[in-house]
Parts: structure tokens; C-alpha cells; sequence
């Protein structure tokens, strides 16, 4: 006669079933999991630091043109709109404090808030990325205010403004590729997340996706006063 | 002390086959044979040592190594400060040879050089263009232009470029430095004064003799870059004077066919088109003018005066079929007599242009049977003096 | 390096024990594409290298040809005479169009160099025989992320095949520095370039995510007992060159990235006509490709270590300050790429870096002295790898000797985009990293198949290549002092002499190196067995089997002696009569 546990609420079928975090199992080449993780984080800092300076070449040439042609740069400045600037700084930063609360959520194992806050964070980026087309990207190059051989404003003041226009999109485009690419980590982590995958024992993708999207919120703190802000 | 003198002179001349000839130069073939012999020092003793290991700890079978020690900060020490301070050395040497290169003297002759794909054009102080007027050595590469410049005083070039990037050599100064689009670099020397076999070259356009000096483009530019040498002619103050006042060759003294001739080679033009009717990166100029020609980019039409202008002002309208759309414009490079001279130099290498009366009633030989080359050997340094 | 069974680390791990008994990371799972299958999803870096090997061998194959073929066109270089003849019979594939002709040896320098800079000497060492040897000799079963590196070999295969789509489609012509403007203007209407761009940009990723691995590899998966100081130098060098790979690749990145959109829209950052700066280009594209030199030569230096301390049979000298000497590298590496630009930069610029240019030497030169002390009081077997040790040596120390009138600015404006520095570079990238990496394959050889190859005709392929490499590349240095420009597809008179025998000497080379092609497959097919240490070596890789087994080691090895200590530990698996101790000091005392 089949009896249920009166101190368990769950089915003994269900009971028996381990979620991923639990039974999940190291590499063999590591020691133990702590060691892997570990790895895995200093994996990602160096990840970071070459991602540091790939967007170094951008500010670097940033520099430079601004340093050379520093009319073209006050007046390009003067294009963009402050207002879409600081609410998409706004959005990210709200995103990147949901990203960091994905990985509480992990360690505490509350694994509902985990998927809300990878969704808030996912749609945060649709959201960055649709202002930045829409209101920004979109407007500007129907105007004519394209980059280098493409520019065609008719209202240009300076003569250098096909160059402001160059570094404007090469920063900002490669920035929203970093943002398009952590938007599709993000699913990435859901579906796991949604499997069980992630909890106090194992969160070793939650983290690093967490500190690839706090690098891209950062990159952003730098392009936004570089680019609206300072003219 | 004459021997090792004597082994220095020898290698100089095997290491850079000629002399240096400014005083800069000869300060960095110093430097340079200086750094030599502390390197085949440093070298020679170093196989030395490998040899006698080689010869002395040889494997022998069943025999092990000696103990020794694998450590020694009293040498190790000694082997980084020793080279540290000859690098010292080096550097300063460089460095202060460097500056005699680069420093421009006070009263310098200021010339202007232009590099384009693949050629040069020297504007001299007046205003004369330097043109194409003797060859290097028959037998060898294409057409080299020759530039004049004075012997025993300061020359600056200001130099820059029409496309890509070229650098400017003149492997005798031992000193070259890049020529960029947009924007004007600069290039100063001193010849050495002229010598004996120099003035032993005396002729009417040069009395008192000169010296031929290469100059090479160093920067990759593409297809000629290989072809893209000229000469620096080193002449006497008098000489250099007199020829850019006189030698300069004036368009305007020829009629515009022989113009067009001289302007189809120093304009750049025979890179790309050939006038003997044979195939190169553009169409040939050899009946041209007058035929119907295949656009990739247009509907076809027939070769005359507007598209001559046309092609050679904005060559992308229309592009020949079967070519790529490579030449680049000579907006603002050519002015209209050249222009005029060109397409008069076109005409009349094709069988359907129209002949002049004048050439009829006097008999001269149509120009389309000259030959283009008789045409350069315009002997400028004949007629001009 | 005696192994001890870890009883305790056995003990925790039970799901290691599986390990045991294993087969030879070669012995084939199953059919012909079951074995096709777990070659291509392996994890295993022993099958990853192994692939690497091969792919890197073949494009230095490509690479080669290209070569062979500029050097056909220099013996007799099309030509066009003032009497309109055109001269030139070996590469007059274009009949008489010079210019034609001339484009056609422009696309197979740039080939050449392309190839290998980007799919040959910077992945050479370290991903076909760091990716083998770093995990063993640090005692560990993998690198740490083996997902990874088989991710980065694949981002290796497809650049590689982007470069590859280029040349089909006919090649570019920019040369392997892609200098704008020209990079940006030719070729204009065609594809061959943006595709040749992406392939490098794309080739940058294998190259980091490789670096990031082996750093990673060498802070967490030491065996027990290993201390920093206990690595064999190779390590070192591969961590010192791993480091380079992480901070400079990036910069290439951003910097094709940039090219791209310059060809493909005219953004206008390198483009003079809008404003735009192509000295910056030349800045951006050596802030990396200088640092990339080292990534090339470090871990050549190496390996050189490592082949001359086994066969000499003595601890390497001064093994802190070699290993300082590769950070020290390291470092200065990053702040030198000015002098590429002594001819176009401004004086100050042009002075710092040559300042800091000649930082390098020092360094460098104490390796140099380090190597050659190991030499003393040693036992020197004349072998393959020890004949490429010294060719490095003589060819290195030329290489490194001629740096020094490139680095002093007075003598560098002659010498700069001669054919002086086309010779210094390959007396350095080939004189030194590929004679390294012959040399370490012939040393390796026998741990990663399991065959030993012909000694005989070994040394007879070095011979060849030491002599046709000499001929082909020191009549180059006379060449650039009288004034040859680099990347000539003609030249005057004076120069043929020159020419012609540096063409000769590069066949020399190219038979030397066949003889090495020959002699591996020879060995794969007929080679003997080869034991487990047939050297002698102290490191760790000489502890396991030939080949490895599939996860490196039976047991969990544990570090009890230094890589270099000959004096006084019998290498493992080694005949004393063979490889005798010297006498023990007197009371069992420590020398050193």
C-alpha cells in the first residue's frame, strides 16, 4: 500500500528527480568544481581586457580626430540628442543591476526571479538597441548624416564632419553588436535557466554573461559623455 | 692600424657598392660599420665558443656531463650591463645622425616633388616642371625623369603625394622618408661637391660636368612600383641655375602633338595605355580616336574629343568594356593646353583623324608614322643652350 | 619527472580512475567515420595540436610555393627594355604586359606574407605544439577550456579558408600590411580584399581565445608540487607569448574592422581625401603586428631551451633570468611599434621608439648568453634537434645582430623598406621561430606518433636548410645596403648577381625541407617504435607513454624535481649506461 510522506508536499516520482545544478559534474581535468570556476572567471576577466582594447582602437581614434579636428567634433556633438543618450545610459544601467541580481538569484536558488531578471535584462537591450535605431541611428541617416564617402547633409558647417560621423557610427555600431551579442547570451542563459541548469552549486554562465553585459553598460558610461556630453 | 683600415674600406665598398655622398651619409656608413664590427665581435666569439663546446663536451657514450654551475649573478650581471652600454652608444650615434638628416639648413633651395602611381614630378623655385629628357641607360626599365639639384648646398623637397602612400630613397644619402596623400613631408640634403670624372662629363646643357644619383619609391604602391625610379642630377650652382631656367622644357615652344607626346610619359600616362596598339591595365591609344568603343558602364559610342576629356577628367563616366575602373582623376592636374596637347597626341596616333592641310601642302611625314619613342628623345640638353 | 601514485587525490576523485588502462590518444574509436567523427568533435588539445600540426604544415606548403615563386620572378624579372623587349622567361605568364605581370608577383608576395604571418608563424608554436605539450608538461590532463580550444581551432580552419576564397578568387595585391590607402583604392570593384581582411580578423579570435586558454592552463592546472620555477621554459615562453596574444590581437581586430568599413562604406578614418589619417592606420595595425613578433619568436625561444638543455644534457643556465628575460620581452613589446614608422613619423616620436627599440636587445641578449653557457661542461649529442638548436643560434644571433642598425635611426632611414629588413626578419621569424619549430618537431616527433624518424636524413635536411636559408637571405643584406627597395617585381642591373643566387639558395632550402616532408611520413609508415624517452628528458611529457595516453597520464603526476636537473635525477624510463648521473657530491649535498 503505497503511503505518502505527510512531511513532504511532493510526489515521491518528482522527489527523486535532482535539478541539473545539483547532479551537474566538472570537467575531468579539473580537481574539483571550485577550481573550475574559478578558471572560468579569470577566463572571462582576460576575455575582458581584450575587449577593453579592441574598443581602445575606437577611443584612440576618437582622440585623435577629435584632437585634430576639434570644430567638427564640437559641432558633430551638437547633432546628437543628450536626451536619447542619457536614457539609454538609464536602461543599461538598470539592466546591468538586474544582470547582477540573475546571479543572486542563482546562488539563492530562486529560480523564478532568475528567469525575471534574465528577461528584464534581455528586453533592457531590445529596448537600448530600439531607441538607438529608431530615435537616433534612424533619423540621422535619412538626413544625410552618414559616415565618410556616404555623407551627404546638406547643412554641413565643417568639412570635417564625414570623419565625426565615421567615429560616431564605428564606436556606437560596434558597441550595439556587443549588445546584440549579449542580448542572444542572455536567451542563451534563459533556456538553460529554464532547464534547472543554474543554482548555488553551478552559476559558473550566469556570471560571466553578467560580467560581459556589466563591460558593454561600461563601455557605454565612456561613449555616451565622450560623444554627447563633452563639447 | 693600416690593415684593419684597409679590411673596413674593403667590406664598405662590398656592403654599399658606392660611397655616400653628403656628409650625413657618410656619418651613418661610420655608424653603420661601427655597429658592424662590435657585432661580428660579439658574433665571431660566440660561434667561437659553440665550436669548442661541440669539439670539447661531445656526447661519449656511457660518459656523463660534468657538474657545473647553472648560475652566476657576477656574469649574468656582466652580460646585461655590457650590451646595455653599447646600445647606449648606438642609440646616441643614431640619434644625433638622425638629426643631421633631418634638420633642414637655413637657406635651403626649397623644391616641390610630387609622387604619384608611379612616377614623380619636380617643381622647381621658378615654377618649371621637371619633365622627361634622358634615360638612365638605354636597355634598362622604362623612362626615368631626371631632377637637377645644385652641388655642395643645402636642398630641402617638400614633398607629397596625388594617391597612395610612396616613400622617397635615394639609396646614395642613405636616407629616404615617406610621401604622403594630403598632407607634406619633407626631405633635405647636401651633395657632395662634383670631382673629377663628374666634370670629365661637361656638355653644353651641364659645362661644368655632373653626377647621376638613382632615387627609388620605397613604399609598395602597386603594379609600377618597381618602375617608379628617377634621377638626381648633381650639377653645378651655375648649371643647376641655368638649366631650370632654360632646361625646363616649355610646352608651349612645340606643337601639341610633340606636347602630348612628352606629356603622355610624364604625366604617368604610359603606365597603363600603350600607343603601339598591345594590350596593359587600360586601352591602348593606338587607333583610339575616331572607333567605336564597348562601356561596361554605358552605352557605346564613338571615341572623340568630349570623351578623351571626359575619360581623362572624370575616368569613371564610362568605362572601356574589359577593363577595371582603376585610373584615377586628373581633375586639377591637367590644365587645358595639356589637355589639348593629350588629345592631339591620341588623334594622331589614330588612321581616322583628320590630317592638316598644312602637313599636306608641306609634305611632312604624318605623325601617326612617327614613332612615339623619337618624340621623347627630344634632346633638351642640345637645343637649350 | 618520477611519478607518484596520489593516493589521496585518487581517493576524492574516483570518476578519475576511468583513466586507466586507456590506449594511445591515437588508437582509432571505432570505423573509419566513427574515428573521422571523434577527430573532429575531440576536446582532447593532444588531437587538437595534432590537427594544427597539419593545417599549419600544409599553409607553410602554400606559403612556400609563394615564396618559391617570387623568387622565380626575381631570378629572371619581366622586363621591359627601352627598345620595347621584353625580357624575363621564368614567370612571363602575361606575355609581354609588364604591368600585368608585375600585379600577378605583387599578389604572390602578399600571399606569401599573409600566409605566413597569419596562418603560419603566429599560430605555429603555440597551437600545434603548445596545444600537445603545455597541459602535459604542467602535469595536467587538458588545457582549461578544451571546448574552447576546439571552438578556436575550427575559427582557425574557417579564417583560413576565408583567406583561402581570396586567393581562389585571384588574390590580393595590397601587400600583407594592407596600407592605406592603397588597401582602400585597389582592386576596387572586387570582393578578394574584404574577404582577405575578415579571414585575418577572424584568425585574431583562434590566436586569443589560444592565449586566454594557456594563461588560464598555466595559473590553475599545475600538477602538485609545481611551483612557477619548476616550469620548463617552454611554458614560460608560451605564457609570455599567451599574455601578447590577449592584450595586442584586439587591436588588430578593431583595426581590420575599421578597414572593412573603410572599403566597404568609406567611413573615412584612414582615408587622406576626407580627412582621414593613414599613418593612424599604421599605428593601429603594429601596435599589434609588433607585439606579434613575439608572439612568434617567445615561444620559438622556448623550445630552443628546452632542445638544448635535453641534449646537452645540463640544467639551462640562468633559468630565473630567462624566464624574466620572456616577461621582460613581454613587456617592452608593447611600447617598440613606432619604429616601424621612422620614415613617416615626426622626430620625437622617431626617437622614443628607438630608445625603447633598443630595450629589446637586452633581453634578448641575455638569452642569447644564457643558451650558450648551457652549452659548457655538458654532453652535446649531435642529433636533428640539436643541429637545428645550433642553427638557431647562428641564424638567430644574425637576426637579432642586424636589428641594430634598423633600430639606430641615422642608419634605419637607409635600411628602412630594403631588402635588409626583408632579410633580418626572415634570419628572425624564419632563422629563428620555423628552424625552432622543425627542430622541436623532429624533438617531439617521437612523443606525439610514437615513431622515431631517420637521424641520418634528419641532419642532412638541416644541413640543406641551414646552407639554402644562408644563400637565400645573407646575399639580401648586401642587397638592401646598396639600395634594393623590398617588394620589387624588377630591378637594375647591379642587383642580378645578388638575385640569382638568392634564388638558387632557395631552392636548396625548399629540397631541405622535403627531405624533412619525406622523412616524417617515412617514419609514420616504417619508423621504429620509439620509447618513452628516448632523449633523456626531465620534463614531464617524457613521463608518460609514446604517444601519450588519451589523458596524458595513469595516474595524477606529482612534481618532485625541477625540468633541468640532470645532474642529479635519472630521467624516467631511461637506461643508466645509457644516461649516466655524474658522481653524487660528497654527503649528498645540493650543488646548486
Amino acid at each position: 500500500m503505497a503511503t505518502i510522506d505527510p512531511a513532504s508536499n511532493e510526489r515521491p516520482a518528482l522527489a527523486k528527480r535532482e535539478p541539473l545544478w545539483k547532479t551537474y559534474k566538472h570537467g575531468h581535468h579539473w580537481p574539483d568544481a571550485e577550481a573550475e570556476f574559478d578558471a572560468a572567471k579569470i577566463g572571462m576577466w582576460l576575455f575582458l581586457s581584450t575587449e577593453i582594447l579592441l574598443f581602445a582602437g575606437m577611443f584612440c581614434a576618437y582622440a585623435i580626430f577629435r584632437m585634430k579636428y576639434p570644430e567638427a567634433f564640437v559641432n558633430g556633438s551638437h547633432y546628437l540628442d543628450w536626451r536619447f543618450g542619457a536614457i539609454n545610459t538609464a536602461v543599461l544601467l538598470g539592466s546591468s543591476f538586474t544582470a547582477a541580481y540573475c546571479v543572486r538569484n542563482a546562488q539563492l536558488n530562486n529560480q523564478l526571479w532568475l528567469k525575471i531578471n534574465l528577461a528584464i535584462t534581455f528586453l533592457a537591450g531590445a529596448a537600448f538597441l530600439a531607441i538607438k535605431f529608431i530615435f537616433e541611428y534612424g533619423p540621422k541617416w535619412a538626413d544625410g548624416k552618414r559616415p565618410g564617402e556616404l555623407f551627404s547633409y546638406p547643412f554641413a558647417e565643417n568639412a570635417h564632419e564625414p570623419i565625426w560621423w565615421g567615429v560616431y557610427y564605428g564606436a556606437t555600431g560596434l558597441h550595439a553588436s556587443h549588445v546584440i551579442i549579449g542580448m542572444g547570451l542572455f536567451v542563451w542563459v534563459f533556456i538553460n535557466a529554464s532547464r534547472g541548469k543554474y543554482g548555488p552549486k553551478h552559476y559558473t554562465l550566469v556570471e560571466n554573461v553578467a560580467l560581459y553585459w556589466h563591460l558593454v553598460d561600461l563601455i557605454w558610461i565612456f561613449l555616451f559623455p565622450l560623444l554627447y556630453l563633452i563639447h | 692600424m693600416i690593415a684593419p683600415l684597409f679590411i673596413d674600406g674593403l667590406l664598405r665598398d662590398w656592403f654599399f657598392g658606392d660611397r655616400a655622398y653628403s656628409d650625413t651619409s657618410a656619418y651613418s656608413d661610420d655608424l653603420y660599420m661601427f655597429i658592424f664590427w662590435v657585432c661580428a665581435f660579439v658574433f665571431i666569439g660566440l660561434n667561437a665558443f659553440y665550436v669548442l663546446c661541440l669539439v670539447k663536451f661531445r656526447r661519449k657514450p656511457g660518459v656523463p656531463q660534468q657538474r657545473s654551475s647553472s648560475h652566476s649573478t657576477t656574469l649574468e650581471i656582466t652580460w646585461t650591463v655590457l650590451p646595455t652600454i653599447l646600445l647606449v652608444v648606438f642609440f646616441f650615434r643614431g640619434f644625433w645622425g638622425y638629426l643631421d638628416k633631418v634638420v633642414v639648413e637655413a637657406q635651403a633651395e626649397q623644391l616641390d616633388l610630387e609622387a604619384y602611381k608611379w612616377g614623380w614630378e619636380m617643381t622647381y623655385p621658378n615654377g618649371a616642371v621637371s619633365l622627361v629628357s634622358d634615360r638612365i641607360d638605354p636597355g634598362q626599365l622604362n623612362e626615368y625623369p631626371i631632377f637637377v639639384v645644385p652641388e655642395d648646398w643645402p636642398v630641402q623637397l617638400r614633398m607629397t603625394s596625388r594617391d597612395v602612400i610612396h616613400s622617397f630613397w635615394i639609396p646614395d644619402l642613405r636616407q629616404k622618408f615617406d610621401v604622403f596623400p594630403n598632407r607634406y613631408t619633407s626631405y633635405q640634403f647636401r651633395m657632395d661637391p662634383l670631382e673629377e670624372e663628374d666634370r670629365a662629363r661637361a656638355n653644353d646643357a651641364f659645362p661644368s660636368g655632373y653626377r647621376d644619383h638613382t632615387l627609388f619609391c620605397a613604399e609598395y604602391c602597386g603594379d609600377s612600383h618597381s618602375e617608379m625610379a628617377a634621377i638626381i642630377r648633381v650639377a653645378s650652382r651655375e648649371d643647376y641655375a641655368n638649366w631650370v631656367v632654360t632646361g625646363g622644357v616649355e610646352l608651349d615652344k612645340l606643337t601639341p602633338v610633340e606636347a602630348g607626346a612628352i606629356l603622355y610619359t610624364v604625366k604617368g600616362c604610359a603606365q597603363c595605355h600603350s600607343v603601339d596598339g598591345s594590350d596593359n591595365t587600360g586601352p591602348t591609344w593606338r587607333n583610339a580616336f575616331g572607333y567605336e568603343r564597348q562601356f561596361s558602364n554605358a552605352p557605346a559610342g564613338i571615341v572623340d574629343d568630349n570623351y578623351i576629356r571626359e575619360s581623362i577628367l572624370v575616368p569613371g563616366a564610362k568605362v572601356a568594356e574589359g577593363y577595371p575602373n582603376q585610373m584615377p582623376s586628373y581633375q586639377g592636374k591637367v590644365n587645358d593646353f595639356e589637355l589639348n596637347a593629350l588629345i592631339a597626341y591620341i588623334r594622331s596616333l589614330s588612321d581616322r583623324a583628320p590630317t592638316s592641310l598644312i602637313d599636306e601642302v608641306q609634305g611632312e611625314p604624318e605623325s601617326t608614322e612617327e614613332e612615339p619613342q623619337a618624340s621623347l628623345n627630344r634632346p633638351d640638353t642640345d637645343d637649350n643652350t | 619527472m618520477t611519478t607518484i601514485d596520489s593516493q589521496t587525490q585518487g581517493l576524492e576523485h574516483e570518476h578519475h580512475d576511468h583513466h586507466h588502462d586507456e590506449g594511445s590518444y591515437l588508437t582509432p574509436r571505432g570505423g573509419f567515420w566513427a574515428t573521422i567523427w571523434d577527430w573532429m568533435t575531440t576536446v582532447d588539445h593532444k588531437k587538437i595540436g595534432v590537427m594544427y600540426l597539419f593545417a599549419i604544415l600544409f599553409m607553410f606548403f602554400l606559403g612556400g610555393v609563394a615564396a618559391l615563386m617570387v623568387r622565380l620572378e626575381l631570378l629572371d624579372p619581366v622586363r621591359q627594355t627601352a627598345e620595347g623587349v621584353v625580357t624575363g622567361q621564368m614567370f612571363n605568364w602575361y606575355g609581354d604586359n609588364v604591368a600585368a605581370n608585375n600585379n600577378l608577383y605583387n599578389r604572390f608576395f602578399t600571399l606569401h606574407g599573409a600566409i605566413m604571418t597569419f596562418m603560419v608563424i603566429v599560430p605555429s608554436v603555440p597551437a600545434s605544439l603548445g596545444n600537445f605539450l603545455l597541459p602535459i608538461m604542467l602535469g595536467a590532463k587538458d588545457v582549461a577550456f578544451p571546448k574552447l580550444n576546439l571552438f578556436s581551432w575550427y575559427i582557425y580552419f574557417f579564417g583560413s579558408i576565408f583567406a583561402v576564397a581570396s586567393i581562389i578568387g585571384g588574390g590580393v595585391d595590397t601587400g600583407w600590411t594592407f596600407y592605406t590607402p592603397y588597401s582602400t583604392t585597389t582592386d576596387a570593384d572586387h570582393w578578394r580584399v574584404v574577404i582577405m581582411v575578415l579571414g585575418v580578423f577572424v584568425l585574431g579570435f583562434s590566436s586569443i581565445l589560444t592565449g586566454l586558454n594557456f594563461i588560464v592552463t598555466v595559473h590553475k592546472l599545475r600538477a602538485p608540487g609545481m611551483g612557477w620555477f619548476d616550469m620548463p621554459l617552454l611554458v614560460w615562453t608560451l605564457y609570455a607569448s599567451a599574455i601578447i596574444q590577449v592584450l595586442a590581437t584586439p587591436v588588430i581586430g578593431v583595426t581590420t574592422l575599421l578597414l572593412i568599413l573603410e572599403r566597404t562604406m568609406g567611413i573615412g578614418v584612414f582615408d587622406p581625401a576626407l580627412g582621414g589619417d593613414p599613418v593612424l592606420y599604421q599605428h593601429f595595425f603594429w601596435f599589434y603586428s609588433h607585439p606579434v613578433v613575439y608572439i612568434m619568436i617567445l615561444p620559438g625561444m622556448g623550445l630552443i631551451s628546452d632542445i638544448i638543455s635535453v641534449h646537452a644534457r645540463k640544467k639551462i643556465f640562468g633559468y630565473k633570468s630567462m624566464a624574466f628575460a620572456s616577461l621582460g620581452i613581454t613587456a617592452v613589446s608593447f611600447i617598440v611599434w613606432g619604429h616601424h614608422m621612422f620614415t613617416s613619423e615626426g622626430e620625437l616620436a622617431a626617437t622614443v621608439f628607438s630608445a625603447l627599440t633598443f630595450l629589446v636587445a637586452i633581453p634578448t641578449a641575455i638569452k642569447v648568453f644564457n643558451w650558450t653557457a648551457t652549452l659548457w661542461k655538458g654532453s652535446i649529442a649531435v642529433n636533428t634537434p640539436m643541429c637545428y638548436a645550433l642553427s638557431f643560434l647562428f641564424l638567430f644571433t644574425i637576426g637579432g645582430l642586424t636589428g641594430m642598425p634598423l633600430g639606430a635611426l641615422a642608419t634605419d632611414l637607409h635600411l628602412h623598406d630594403s631588402y635588409f629588413v626583408v632579410a633580418h626578419f626572415h634570419y628572425v621569424m624564419m632563422g629563428g621561430t620555423i628552424i625552432a619549430f622543425i627542430g622541436a618537431i623532429h624533438h617531439w616527433w617521437p612523443k606525439m606518433f610514437g615513431k622515431m624518424y631517420s637521424e641520418f636524413w634528419g641532419i642532412t635536411g638541416c644541413v640543406l636548410v641551414f646552407i639554402g636559408f644562408n644563400v637565400t637571405f645573407f646575399t639580401q643584406f648586401l642587397m638592401g645596403t646598396r639600395g634594393m627597395p623590398r617588394r620589387y617585381a624588377t630591378y637594375v642591373d647591379e642587383y642580378e648577381i645578388w638575385h640569382e643566387i638568392s634564388t638558387y639558395g632557395s631552392w636548396i632550402l625548399a629540397i631541405g625541407l622535403f627531405i624533412h616532408a619525406g622523412n616524417f611520413f617515412w617514419s609514420l609508415v616504417f619508423g621504429r617504435q620509439a620509447p618513452p624517452n628516448p632523449w633523456g628528458g626531465l620534463s614531464m611529457e617524457w613521463e608518460t607513454e609514446s604517444p601519450p595516453v588519451l589523458h596524458n597520464f595513469h595516474h595524477d603526476p606529482v612534481a618532485t624535481h625541477g625540468p633541468y636537473d640532470f645532474d642529479d635525477v635519472q630521467p624516467p624510463h631511461t637506461d643508466p649506461e645509457e644516461f649516466p648521473l655524474p658522481e653524487p657530491l660528497p654527503g649528498g649535498a645540493k650543488p646548486h
